[in-house]
């Protein structure tokens, strides 16, 4: 080795000497970034606030579904898993897994803090009027109670912060940030969600309803009615929260004239052309299933059209125009994707545990829901709901495979109703549950004779619980068509048949309402919180544990592993470490 | 500017700083990347030629030329047979160029194969494209006495058997004496010109039909239908099993099946009689004398008695070994096996009646397991038919079974199977909800089929409760 020389040292000086002498330069003001202190201008810049929060949003997809799916029994892994979603299948998360830390949660909720303190500031110092900073704060905070429930489904006891910090690693301090169980956390969401000053949507022409790079985004935003009922719910309090799920479902009502809008618009019902039902071209006919049309374009519609704006309360895009890229390709799909979940082995078992209504004889015997949520790719089993967008269905391939765009899906209107029931189901008012998630009002109620004056609706029942879906038929005199006319039950649309409820209504019902939910909205990030709310409902660790058991003896791995994973959650540990 | 003037003479001042480092460290990296194993500067012919036990095998190597190939760049491994292995070799491969040349070449393959490595039975590719068996220290026969020892192009393993350089099943099968005539004989027959448009020339295009018209003897190959339907006994790299009887017993199967396979002249019944014995002698599998089961089941599904004392010769081949038989008493009930059609499967209808019919997947409450049928309901055509290709049928009476299912009216119906053509039924009655396998009734084929036709026959009626025509699936099962 030779010794360094007195010109190498010289270099070296001289290269320190230089860095100093460019210290000036480094303090001029940069060109090209924006300082925090003249970010909040105007209205535009919190609009451009809302947004970033919303983009920063998108990039915690693939966790939400993740955790909210693969930890419970319609997804499971494939051969491509890594350890670390192996160890969210099988209940046995170690530290630094990457989807069970809940850091990312708390960046976007310190920027949720941040941007909540600036527009107070803003309204202060009148940059925006009262009613711009309403509908704002009110979205952000929204959004920020929903990560909040997120948190607390999955990790129990969290430090529940609403001030601003510039260090997400400080909300580990738990001298500081004292953890509050999840219980006392859904207290502290309700009563700070309920007291933001706006719960509607965004006004049409509002800077954040419009169209932006060919998205309608109306759909963007948290809807925080759909949160509080959510929240109440959770905590138990089913009055309150049927009373907002039913504001939302009369969305259509209040918004539309009378027209298509109005009686389909979180209604389940049906309209021309966006039907949205499972159909056949030829009733009884298996090959004729209809793929093009109905049920599965839930998943394909284009923003801004019927299809999407009557079934979708809260979608985001995918769009390779912009950041951040399409992660659930990533994580579902084996063209362009990595195929790192699948759909499990219990879930078409439940598919084919159904049969649908009668026609040409008796009954196909599994739920053709299985069809258009799934397909057979290269001999693999793909769960193809994120997909529609990017792999055709007809002929499973990607026209452009570079050009990723789809969609993150988090409530439609069947979430809506199911929760909607599920209240109303605790509340004693099973035969409307069974309406809306099975057979329909007019099925519910149905009238022993053409004139159904005093049939076909629920309104002798309060509010929320009054529905009236009075159809007197093409014929009837007077003629007329009631609010609720043309919805029809979940089960109705799927094509499947109707719950026969014998005996306990009660738990029948609130069992069929969450298994629906896996048939009907499987891997749409939902089922770990329908399992767990019930599980904590009744006080019944069995309701989560044997549907995971299930699902992980079914997948072939070793039953130590899923006695495991049964035993576990039999003990009431249904948490992930607050680790990071 | 005058920061940019040092920024430039900055760079360039670091730029010379990094390239004096390099050329500091150039020694060390010279040191590293030596070659310095010996070893490696040899070639393969070196190390044989430095073996001595070798020398019998370096002169063939000479010989043929392959010497010049193994001094080469690329990789090899050589399995090189010590002197006194090859000294009981047959003179008349030594003294023959293309014998001693494809020998030679049998003992070369253009791969490195470490014995470490193939711990799996593996088929490994020989120069003069044969393959041989390896796994471990064992190539074929051979044990590797001398394992893995390497030079700068490859492996040499030193064995202690030579590898013969072979013929494969399709060659025995042709030119060697041992090879039963009659058999041999009738599989050489079956050689067939057959179109294949893979080398054709293109000549001109026919105006009426837009088809291309091929220059004459372009547009086919000469080709031999067992190697088309069976297996291609040519075939080097997959091993199989061929089983040939001796004249007097192929003669006694031939016999035996010709009462199954009647057609209208002599020659044809022969011909279609030997096709279907022959048919069912060459499986893909290799099963070695220790090691044969007393039964076999051939390609169809025919299952082959093998007894083991009628085995009268036992001829290794390069891709598996040829068995001659003096007898092998393959059972017609084992040949001729029941035939089952799916009711939606069909190859055509009287009348398009595509709207009616419906395809239906249903549950089946006696077997517990899910179907689709086929249901043609309300078509208001009298005699309403669909119709099963079903090719090569034997000359045997068959039992007719079907499942057929009423799930949409109480009313029963009669719909009836039409055998060869829709003048001769048999009728069957379907019941509502029957699940289970219903007997229909017998037939017997006169004469061998190539395609026989079986039609499902509708009531001579245009009302729907009567003619409906239902089929989950048709079974005939042979009364042999």
């Amino acid at each position: 080795m030779k010794k360094i020389t007195l010109l190498e040292f010289a270099v070296v000086l001289m290269m320190l000497v230089s860095l100093s002498a460019c210290k000036k330069v480094f303090d001029i003001q940069p060109e090209d970034q924006l300082d925090e202190a003249n970010a909040y201008q105007n209205v535009y810049d919190a609009d451009a606030a809302v947004i970033g929060i919303y983009g920063k949003f998108m990039g915690l997809a693939e966790q939400y579904v993740v955790l909210n799916e693969l930890r419970a029994d319609l997804l499971d892994v494939t051969a491509n898993s890594n350890e670390a979603l192996r160890q969210i299948n099988t209940h046995t998360v170690t530290e630094n897994n990457p989807y069970a830390s809940p850091k990312p949660f708390y960046e976007l909720i310190l920027n949720c803090n941040d941007v909540l303190a600036h527009f107070k500031v803003m309204v202060q110092d009148k940059k925006m009027n009262e009613e711009q900073f309403n509908q704002r704060y009110s979205d952000i905070a929204a959004l920020r109670s929903f990560l909040y429930l997120q948190l607390g489904i999955h990790f129990g006891d969290v430090p529940y912060v609403t001030s601003t910090l510039k260090n997400v690693d400080e909300v580990k301090n738990a001298a500081n940030f004292k953890r509050i169980p999840f219980n006392a956390l859904l207290d502290s969401l309700i009563s700070n969600t309920e007291t933001i000053p706006f719960k509607e949507i965004y006004p049409s022409g509002s800077g954040l309803n419009i169209t932006v790079d060919g998205y309608q985004t109306q759909k963007f935003y948290i809807n925080k009615k759909v949160l509080l009922g959510d929240l109440y719910l959770w905590k138990g309090n089913y009055q309150k929260a049927a009373d907002y799920y039913r504001q939302v479902m009369e969305y259509g009502t209040t918004a539309f004239g009378f027209g298509e809008d109005f009686y389909s618009y979180y209604k389940l019902g049906w309209a021309g052309g966006h039907n949205h039902y499972v159909s056949y071209g030829r009733a009884g006919d298996a090959s004729t299933l209809t793929y093009n049309d109905g049920w599965r374009v839930i998943f394909e519609s284009a923003y801004g059209s019927n299809s999407l704006n009557r079934e979708w309360v809260w979608v985001l895009p995918f769009d390779n125009k912009f950041k951040p890229e399409n992660s659930l390709i990533k994580l579902f799909s084996p063209i362009g994707g990595q195929y790192l979940v699948r759909p499990s082995q219990e879930v078409y078992d439940l598919w084919d545990g159904e049969t649908q209504r009668p026609a040409q004889g008796t009954s196909i015997p599994y739920d053709a829901r299985k069809l258009l949520s799934t397909m057979n790719i290269g001999g693999q089993p793909v769960a193809m709901k994120y997909l529609y967008n990017y792999i055709n269905w007809a002929t499973g391939t990607a026209a452009t495979p570079l050009i990723k765009n789809g969609k993150w899906f988090l409530f439609r209107q069947t979430h809506l109703h199911m929760r909607y029931a599920e209240a109303a189901n605790r509340l004693g008012k099973h035969r409307i549950a069974w309406a809306l998630v099975s057979g329909g009002f007019a099925a519910a109620y149905p009238a022993p004779t053409s004139d159904v004056t005093n049939y076909h609706n629920t309104l002798a029942e309060p509010y929320p619980f009054n529905f009236d879906a009075r159809n007197s038929g093409n014929s009837g005199v007077p003629y007329y068509r009631a609010d609720w006319y043309r919805q029809i039950g979940i089960r109705a649309r799927a094509l499947v048949t109707d719950w026969q409820i014998s005996s306990d209504s009660l738990n029948t019902i609130e069992a069929g309402i969450i298994k629906e939910g896996a048939l009907e909205n499987a891997f749409e990030g939902t089922r770990w919180p329908d399992l767990l709310r019930v599980a904590l409902r009744k006080n019944d660790p069995a309701f989560v544990a044997d549907k995971v058991y299930n699902k992980l003896v079914k997948s072939g791995i070793s039953a130590g592993a899923a006695s495991a994973a049964r035993a576990k959650l039999m003990a009431r540990d249904w948490y992930l470490p607050f680790k990071w | 500017m005058n920061m940019k003037i040092r920024q430039t003479s900055l760079l360039l001042l670091a730029g010379l700083f990094s390239l004096q480092l390099l050329s500091s460290c150039s020694k060390i990296k010279d040191e590293r990347n030596d070659v310095t194993d010996p070893a490696l500067q040899q070639t393969l012919l070196d190390l044989v030629s430095a073996n001595p036990q070798l020398s019998t095998f370096k002169e063939y190597l000479v010989k043929t030329g392959y010497d010049k190939i193994i001094r080469s760049s690329r990789n090899y491994t050589v399995f090189a047979p010590v002197n006194s292995a090859l000294s009981s070799l047959d003179p008349a491969i030594v003294n023959d160029a293309a014998k001693l040349k494809s020998f030679v070449g049998n003992h070369i393959a253009l791969q490195q194969y470490r014995t470490s490595e193939v711990a799996e039975l593996t088929r490994i590719a020989m120069l003069n494209d044969k393959y041989n068996n390896m796994q471990g220290k064992k190539i074929e026969d051979a044990n590797i006495t001398v394992a893995d020892k390497y030079a700068g192009n490859g492996l040499l393993q030193v064995i202690d058997k030579a590898l013969p350089s072979l013929d494969n099943c399709w060659d025995f099968l042709s030119n060697n004496s041992n090879a039963p005539v009659k058999q041999k004989t009738f599989m050489l027959s079956l050689f067939r010109k057959v179109f294949d448009a893979t080398n054709a020339v293109v000549v001109g295009i026919n105006p009426n039909t837009g088809e291309p018209i091929y220059q004459a003897g372009t547009d086919s190959v000469f080709t031999n239908l067992f190697w088309n339907k069976v297996h291609d006994l040519r075939q080097e790299k997959k091993q199989f099993t061929l089983f040939m009887l001796a004249d007097a017993a192929w003669d006694a199967e031939v016999t035996k099946y010709m009462p199954y396979y009647v057609t209208n002249t002599a020659d044809s019944n022969t011909l279609v009689t030997s096709w279907n014995v022959v048919k069912d002698f060459a499986v893909d599998t290799v099963y070695q004398p220790n090691a044969i089961p007393d039964t076999v089941l051939s390609k169809f599904g025919t299952k082959l008695p093998v007894n083991k004392s009628a085995i009268v010769k036992t001829i290794k081949t390069s891709n598996g070994i040829v068995y001659i038989m003096s007898q092998m008493n393959v059972l017609p009930a084992s040949k001729i096996l029941e035939i089952t059609v799916q009711g939606e499967s069909y190859n055509a209808s009287s009348v398009n009646r595509r709207s009616n019919t419906y395809f239906r997947d249903r549950y089946n409450t006696v077997t517990g397991k899910d179907f689709t049928d086929v249901l043609v309901f309300n078509h208001g055509v009298s005699n309403f038919w669909l119709r099963y290709d079903i090719p090569e049928v034997p000359s045997v009476k068959y039992k007719a079974y079907a499942v057929a299912l009423n799930d949409f009216q109480t009313a029963a119906y009669t719909q009836r199977l039409g055998i060869g053509g829709i003048v001769t039924t048999l009728s069957m009655l379907v019941n509502p909800n029957v699940y289970s396998e219903v007997y229909i009734g017998e037939f017997t084929q006169s004469k061998y089929s190539p395609v026989f036709n079986l039609y499902l026959l509708g009531a001579n009626s245009t009302t729907a409760a009567v003619n409906p025509l239902s089929c989950d699936y048709i079974k005939l099962v042979p009364s042999l």
